[in-house]
C-alpha cells in the first residue's frame, strides 16, 4: 500500500516542499499543520504493528530482561530475589550435572546435526531424478519432520526402542542382542540422534529446491571434461549448494541446541537413565521447576543464548570461506 | 530505516519497556490468610477448583466422591483435575508464583512447610468445628498440619512404610515369602535366593535407592533424617555405609535397573518382575491395577531391621487437604474438605487407597475389606515398632528424596561409584536446603 501511494504523492508534489499540495506540511489558514502523507503512513504502520509490539515487549523482551536480572540473583518464586552477583555462573562451572548436560547437548549437536544434514542431502539427491515415485517419496520423507517434535511421536519412539519393542526384536533376528535402548545409558543418545535424523525431511526439501536450481550446463561441462560422479559432486554440487547448506546448518544447529520435548518424554522428565538424556534444557527445567532455583536456571538460559549466538556468529564469519553465492542468486 | 520521528519512537519503546519491567517488578505480595470461619450460603451457586495427584484408579474414585458431594450440596460444582506426583508440584509452584492456586488441593506432608509458611495456604483453624467437623480425628493427627499454631492442612489418612510381596509368584518359584523384621542381611540373602530360582523373576529392586529405607536404618540407631532445625541428621560416612551395604546384591541379584527404567512409571513389582518391594502401605491398589494380581496374591510384611527392639517405623500423614489462601469460595471449599475427610460413603469408595482414613467415621464407613483390611491389619501388626513421628520435613525435602533416588538408580546402572554418589548428594542437599 505505502509504496504506490508514496510514489503517487511524490509525483504530485515534492516531499517537504512548501507548496500547497495535497500532502504538504504547509499550515492551513486558521488550522494546525496537517501531517505529511509520509508521516501518516509511518504512524499507520506503527499502529498496525502495535499488537505485535505489545506481544513482543510483554511476552518476549520483557521476560528476557527480567530473566537477565534474575540470572544474578537467588530466587525461589516465593521470596523476593536476592542479589548474588556472578555466583550462579561460578556455580555452573563447578556443577558436575551442568558439565554433563553441556557434554550431552554438544554431543547431540555435533554428531546429530551433520548426520541429519548428510541424510537430507543424500535423499534429496536421490529424489532429484524425475521418476514415477518421487512425488510420493518427497511427501513421505517430509512428513516425519512435521510431527517429529510432538509428544506422541516421542512416546511411540520410546516404546519402539524398549527391550521388547520392534527395533530390538528386529535386531535380535540378525543376532544383535542389545537388551533395550531406553533403559541403557549408553544407547539412549544414539536413540535420540536417530529420532533427530528421522526428521530429515524439512532440510531435505530445501536441499531439493537448491539442487533443482543448479544449472544443468555445469554438469554437462563437467561431463565434457571427463569428471566422474564423485568429482562432479565435490566440484559442482557442493559449491553451488553451499548457501543452502549454510542455511540448513545454521537452522538445524540452533534447533538442536534447544531440544526439549522429545528428551523430556523419552526420559519421563527425569533426564534419562543415569542422566544420559540430561540435555541442557532438561537440566534447566529441572532446576527451575523441580528445585525452584530460578536464579540458577535463568543464568543457564542466558548462557545458552550467548553460546548459541556465538556459534551462529562463528558460522557466519567462517561462511565466507566456503559459501559460494553464484552470480544469479540474490 | 528509521523515519524522521525515530527519536520519539525510540523513547516510546524505552518507556514501554521500563513500564513492563516496573509492573513485573511489583511481584504479587504474599497473601495473608483470611480470618474467621466463613459463612456457607446453601443458595449461592459456586464452583470449587479441586486438584489431586494419582493414577487413573484414584481419579475415578475422586470423581465418584465428588458426585456424592455435589448431590449433597447441589449449589456447589466441583472442577476436579489431576496429574502424576512429580508434575503436580511443578504445577503448584508455578501457580503459587502466579497467584492462581486451586481452591482445594490434595497436599503432601513434605511440602506443607514450603507453602504453609509463606502464607499461600488458607488457615483452616477457624473452620474446625464450624464447616469442618474434627471430632472423629485424633488430636495428634490433627496437629500434623500446624505451623505456628495454625492449621494449614487437614490430614486425610495415614500410612506406614511396608514390604509388599507376591506370595503366589513366590510359591510358583518355590521360595517362602520373606518373614519381615529380621536383619537387612537376611533380606539380601532372600533376594539372592529368589533371583537364583526365579527364572526371570528377581527378589526385589535395590532397597538402598529409597531414602525411607535409609531413614529406617538411621532411626534404628536412634537418629532421624532431618534435625529439628531442618538440617541433615546424618553425615557422609552414614550414607556411604548404607549404600555400600548393598554392594553384593547389585551384582545380579536385584532387578536390572535398565529394565526398571524402561517400565517407568510402573515399578518392578507392578510389572511382575520383582517378588517384593519396599514402599508405602497404600500402594496396594496401584499395584493391583498395574500388575493384574489378585488381592490374595499380596502380602504385607514389616521391613527389615537390624535391631529387633527398634522403634523405627512411624505413621506418616499420607496426604492432607489444603486450600489456597486466595480462594473466594472458602466456605464451600471447607465443606468439600470436611466431606472428603469424614464422610463414610467416601470411605467406602476409597477404602485405604489414600492410606488408612484418619477420621474414625470414615474408617468405619470404609468397611475395610480385601486389600484395605490387609493394610489396616498391617498397621496394627507393627504397633510395637511405631516410634515418635520425625520432625516436619524442611522445605526441599521432596527434592532431596528424588535426588537420593536418582543417585541410587545411577549406582545400580553402574555409572557412578558410591563415593561420587555421596559427594553429589551432599553438594545437592546443601544447595537445596539453603535455597
Amino acid at each position: 500500500m505505502t509504496t504506490t501511494q508514496r510514489q503517487a504523492s511524490q509525483t504530485a508534489a515534492p516531499l517537504g516542499s512548501a507548496s500547497a499540495g495535497p500532502g504538504s506540511t504547509a499550515p492551513r489558514a486558521g488550522g494546525r499543520p496537517k501531517l505529511s502523507e509520509k508521516k501518516r503512513d509511518g504512524i499507520a504502520g506503527y499502529l498496525f504493528l502495535t499488537p505485535w509490539l505489545i506481544g513482543f515487549f510483554v511476552l518476549t523482551l520483557g521476560p528476557m530482561l527480567i530473566s537477565l536480572y534474575l540470572a544474578f540473583t537467588k530466587y525461589n518464586l516465593f521470596t523476593d530475589p536476592e542479589w548474588i552477583g556472578f555466583d550462579n555462573f561460578t556455580r555452573m562451572f563447578n556443577d558436575p550435572q551442568f558439565q554433563q548436560s553441556v557434554q550431552i547437548t554438544l554431543t547431540y549437536v555435533l554428531v546429530g546435526t551433520p548426520i541429519k544434514l548428510a541424510a537430507a542431502l543424500g535423499v534429496a539427491m536421490l529424489l532429484n531424478y524425475r521418476s514415477k515415485g518421487t512425488g510420493f517419496f518427497r511427501s513421505a520423507f517430509y512428513a516425519p519432520s512435521l510431527i517429529g517434535a510432538s509428544v506422541s511421536v516421542a512416546i511411540v519412539w520410546r516404546a519402539m526402542f524398549n527391550s521388547d519393542g520392534p527395533v530390538d526384536t528386529g535386531l535380535g533376528f540378525v543376532g544383535i542382542d542389545l537388551g533395550g535402548w531406553v533403559g541403557n545409558p549408553s544407547l539412549v543418545m544414539p536413540m535420540m540422534i536417530l529420532l533427530a535424523v528421522w526428521q530429515f525431511g524439512a532440510p531435505m526439501v530445501i536441499f531439493l529446491a537448491g539442487l533443482k536450481q543448479i544449472p544443468g550446463e555445469l554438469y554437462e561441462a563437467a561431463d565434457v571434461d571427463g569428471a566422474g560422479p564423485w568429482r562432479k559432486f565435490r566440484s559442482v554440487t557442493l559449491p553451488m549448494l553451499s548457501p543452502v547448506i549454510f542455511f540448513n546448518l545454521l537452522l538445524e544447529m540452533i534447533g538442536a541446541f534447544q531440544i526439549f520435548a522429545s528428551a523430556f518424554i523419552i526420559s519421563s522428565g527425569t533426564g534419562g537413565p543415569a542422566g544420559s538424556t540430561n540435555f541442557y534444557t532438561i537440566y534447566l527445567y529441572q532446576r527451575a521447576f523441580g528445585d525452584l532455583q530460578m536464579g540458577y536456571a535463568s543464568a543457564m538460559a542466558w548462557l545458552l543464548l550467548v553460546v548459541v549466538g556465538i556459534a551462529a556468529f562463528v558460522l557466519f564469519r567462517t561462511s565466507k570461506f566456503w559459501v559460494h553465492y553464484g552470480g544469479d542468486l540474490k | 530505516m528509521f523515519y524522521k520521528h525515530s527519536r520519539r519512537t525510540v523513547t516510546a519503546v524505552a518507556v514501554t519497556a521500563a513500564a513492563v519491567l516496573a509492573l513485573a517488578g511489583c511481584a504479587a505480595s504474599g497473601p495473608g490468610a483470611s480470618e474467621g470461619g466463613s459463612e456457607f450460603d446453601p443458595d449461592a451457586e459456586v464452583t470449587v477448583n479441586f486438584t489431586w495427584w494419582g493414577n487413573d484408579d484414584r481419579a475415578q474414585k475422586y470423581n465418584e466422591a465428588i458426585a456424592l458431594f455435589e448431590k449433597e450440596y447441589p449449589n456447589v460444582t466441583v472442577n476436579g483435575t489431576f496429574t502424576d506426583f512429580p508434575a503436580y508440584w511443578e504445577k503448584r509452584t508455578t501457580e503459587a508464583a502466579g497467584g492462581g492456586l486451586p481452591d482445594v488441593m490434595q497436599f503432601d506432608y513434605s511440602q506443607m512447610d514450603s507453602f504453609g509458611s509463606r502464607g499461600l495456604l488458607y488457615n483452616l483453624t477457624p473452620e474446625y468445628g464450624t464447616n469442618i467437623d474434627v471430632d472423629a480425628i485424633p488430636e495428634s493427627a490433627l496437629a500434623v498440619g500446624d505451623i505456628d499454631g495454625k492449621s494449614y492442612g487437614l490430614i486425610s489418612s495415614t500410612n506406614a512404610w511396608a514390604m509388599f510381596q507376591d506370595k503366589t509368584l513366590l510359591s510358583g518359584i518355590g521360595v517362602e515369602p520373606y518373614e519381615g523384621g529380621t536383619s537387612w542381611e537376611d533380606y539380601y540373602e532372600w533376594i539372592g535366593e529368589v533371583t537364583a530360582k526365579g527364572n526371570g523373576v528377581t527378589g526385589g529392586a535395590d532397597p538402598t535407592q529409597r531414602i525411607q529405607n535409609f531413614e529406617l536404618s538411621l532411626r534404628q540407631a536412634g537418629g532421624n533424617l532431618y534435625t529439628d532445625e531442618g538440617e541433615l541428621g546424618f553425615d557422609e560416612d552414614d550414607l556411604t555405609t548404607f549404600w555400600e551395604s548393598a554392594n553384593d546384591i547389585r551384582e545380579g541379584d536385584i532387578t536390572p535397573q535398565q529394565r526398571i527404567e524402561e517400565l517407568f512409571p510402573v515399578s518392578g513389582f507392578g510389572a511382575n518382575i520383582a517378588a517384593s518391594e519396599l514402599t508405602w502401605d497404600n500402594f496396594g491398589a496401584g499395584y493391583l491395577a498395574d500388575s493384574g494380581k489378585a488381592v490374595d496374591d499380596l502380602v504385607l510384611t514389616p521391613p527389615p531391621t537390624d535391631d529387633a527392639d527398634a522403634k523405627d517405623l512411624y505413621l506418616k500423614p499420607s496426604m492432607l487437604l489444603a486450600m489456597s489462601s486466595k480462594t473466594e469460595v472458602g466456605a464451600a471449599g471447607a465443606k468439600l474438605i470436611d466431606f472428603l475427610t469424614n464422610d463414610p460413603d467416601v470411605g467406602k469408595i476409597f477404602g485405604a487407597s489414600r492410606g488408612i482414613p484418619a477420621s474414625e467415621t470414615q474408617r468405619e464407613g470404609a468397611d475395610l475389606a480385601g486389600q484395605d483390611a490387609n493394610v489396616a491389619a498391617y498397621e496394627e501388626s507393627i504397633a510395637d515398632r511405631l516410634g515418635d513421628a520425625p520432625p516436619l520435613p524442611p522445605e526441599g525435602a521432596a527434592s532431596i528424596e528424588q535426588k537420593f533416588w536418582d543417585l541410587g538408580k545411577s549406582l545400580d546402572l553402574g555409572v557412578i561409584t558410591v563415593d561420587e554418589a555421596v559427594k553429589q548428594f551432599f553438594d545437592e542437599a546443601e544447595i537445596t536446603l539453603n535455597n
